[in-house]
């Protein structure tokens, strides 16, 4: 969310350092640090330092396109409609009416012919074979060698004893897993992190003089662009508007009622986030609840029955196979975004039935796909689906933990990203782990759905 | 010219390096790795000279030249006799 565009800013900060001018640029997560701004005469000596970390090739990379790009402000660069608004980077100011009124669109919209626009919206590149072999090679070489390893040597930590009438706690792959192939590349993505997950995060640097067996801290600090975690709209950040509202609310209203709603009743706070959120997604009602996972795993049981036919992308996240598991449906799956294969296992449940129960129709039938696949980041081909869910009459089940606030031109998810009718989607769930910053997930749709169990 | 050279063959061993995920692994894997690979080279490459270069040859019907001035041979016997 505008992190490319904005870090360039802080670079020239630094650039400018030299001469004697504080760094007050605010980095790209919208704030500025407290020591860096007190401090900006004591950065002097470490500057030194500084430009030999700033000359790795990903910074010499982002100085590189600054210089392209001359930006007057800081937001400038900032593609972000909300970052526009607001000068340290959040969208505080409520926006008015007026330019709600009309839906803004992006600018890739309008510009290409209808089936263009599509195919560039749903494009999503494909494994070339070459790479996926030679991903394969280095997977079967490091097993390889995990196993001569393994016969070889005693591993360097503690192992589990095979005690009389228990179960074991790790299976005998997991062990040798986690052991002798990842543990190799453990420190590629089990770094210790020292600040807020923002657009840029500070690594502790840590060495192995053991291959990843033991880690030694250096005591020195890494700071980098983040790309791989959530947060894609930085309300997570450790300061500024949201940080300040969350604790004032905590402080005011309490952290938690330490019990369920259906044993404490609803709050005030409970209907109101449900009224926003089903307004947010332009559907009639909403219902939220404690936890993204869970919101998946625990309601499509509530809303499938054993005589019910779950067509279920390939990709699907995890939760939603739980979820599936748990509730006894029938479970088909199509290939991932593959509409022609969508289209031949709906024509099957449709045409022979629950077979079960001699051939009989199902219940219901359900699409269940993800806005954007959390697994793969490909996005779902939503008009076509939504096509083939009217034809064959199944309901739609869309999961938008992932696009929910970070596509379309209003930030509203998938829906908003093709323009499509929030109305032509059964049933929408999300999470408010992700954009949001914050915990717990939500399902909406129309009031029947809600309050009949759906069907 | 000669630090261009250097510097290619560095470039493409690290990158072999990375493909084949030899980079994380201790020294002996490594050693031992290569060791497989080039045991494998040597299977492949005796397989084609002793096989299929004599399998090819009898296809297309075509004689070594070596076969004029070496002794009477067979033409199954390929390369493999001389």
């Amino acid at each position: 969310m505008g992190n490319l565009d904005d870090a360039p800013c802080e670079e020239q900060g630094y650039a400018e350092n030299g001469n004697g001018k504080a760094a007050a640029t605010p980095i790209s997560n919208g704030h500025t640090p407290k020591q860096w701004m007190n401090h900006a005469e004591e950065q002097q000596p470490h500057l030194e330092q500084g430009e030999i970390k700033f000359s790795a090739p990903a910074y010499t990379e982002i100085r590189t396109r600054s210089g392209g790009l001359n930006f007057k402000t800081v937001n400038a660069g900032s593609y972000h409609p909300a970052q526009q608004e607001a000068s340290n980077g959040y969208a505080n100011k409520r926006v008015n009416g007026s330019s709600r009124q009309q839906p803004k669109l992006s600018q890739a919209d309008g510009i290409l012919s209808a089936e263009q626009e599509h195919y560039q919206k749903t494009s999503f590149e494909e494994v070339p074979l070459h790479t996926a072999c030679l991903t394969y090679l280095g997977f079967y070489l490091l097993m390889i060698l995990g196993y001569i390893n393994q016969l070889l040597f005693v591993p360097k930590v503690a192992t589990e004893k095979k005690r009389e009438g228990y179960v074991t706690l790790y299976d005998a792959f997991e062990s040798f897993y986690s052991r002798y192939v990842y543990r190799r590349v453990r420190d590629c993505w089990n770094r210790p992190i020292c600040s807020v997950p923002g657009a840029e995060l500070v690594l502790k640097d840590r060495v192995t003089d053991d291959y990843g067996w033991s880690f030694r801290f250096t005591g020195t600090e890494t700071r980098c662009l983040n790309l791989g975690s959530y947060n894609y709209l930085g309300f997570a950040a450790a300061t500024g508007v949201c940080a300040e509202e969350s604790e004032q609310r905590a402080r005011d209203n309490g952290l938690a009622f330490c019990s369920s709603r259906s044993e404490l009743g609803n709050t005030q706070q409970h209907l109101d986030l449900e009224r926003l959120t089903a307004r947010y997604c332009g559907v009639e009602d909403a219902i939220v609840f404690g936890m993204g996972f869970a919101t998946n795993a625990l309601n499509l049981p509530s809303l499938l029955g054993p005589n019910c036919l779950v067509v279920s992308d390939e990709k699907n996240h995890a939760s939603i196979i739980l979820g599936l598991r748990l509730s006894g449906a029938t479970t088909r799956v199509f290939k991932h975004n593959n509409m022609r294969d969508l289209e031949r296992v709906l024509r099957k449940g449709v045409c022979y039935g629950n077979p079960k129960n001699g051939g009989k129709p199902w219940n219901k039938i359900m699409i269940i796909v993800e806005g954007i696949f959390s697994m793969e980041g490909s996005i779902v081909r939503l008009p076509e689906i939504i096509a083939l869910k009217k034809k064959y009459k199944a309901y739609l089940y869309l999961d938008e933990a992932h696009s929910v606030g970070s596509m379309g031109p209003n930030g509203r998810g998938i829906i908003d990203y093709f323009r499509a009718n929030p109305k032509d989607v059964d049933i929408l769930m999300g999470t408010f782990t992700k954009s949001f910053g914050s915990a717990g997930g939500y399902i909406a749709g129309s009031k029947v759905s809600q309050s009949k169990g759906f069907a | 010219m000669l630090d261009n050279i250097i510097n290619f063959a560095n470039y493409w061993w690290f990158r072999y390096l990375m493909v084949t995920e030899l980079y994380v692994v201790e020294k002996w894997e490594r050693v031992t790795i290569h060791v497989i690979f080039m045991l494998l080279f040597c299977v492949f490459w005796y397989f084609n000279y002793s096989i299929m270069l004599s399998m090819t040859s009898n296809l297309l019907g075509y004689t070594p030249l070596l076969a004029n001035m070496l002794p009477a041979m067979s033409p199954g016997q390929g390369v493999k006799g001389g």
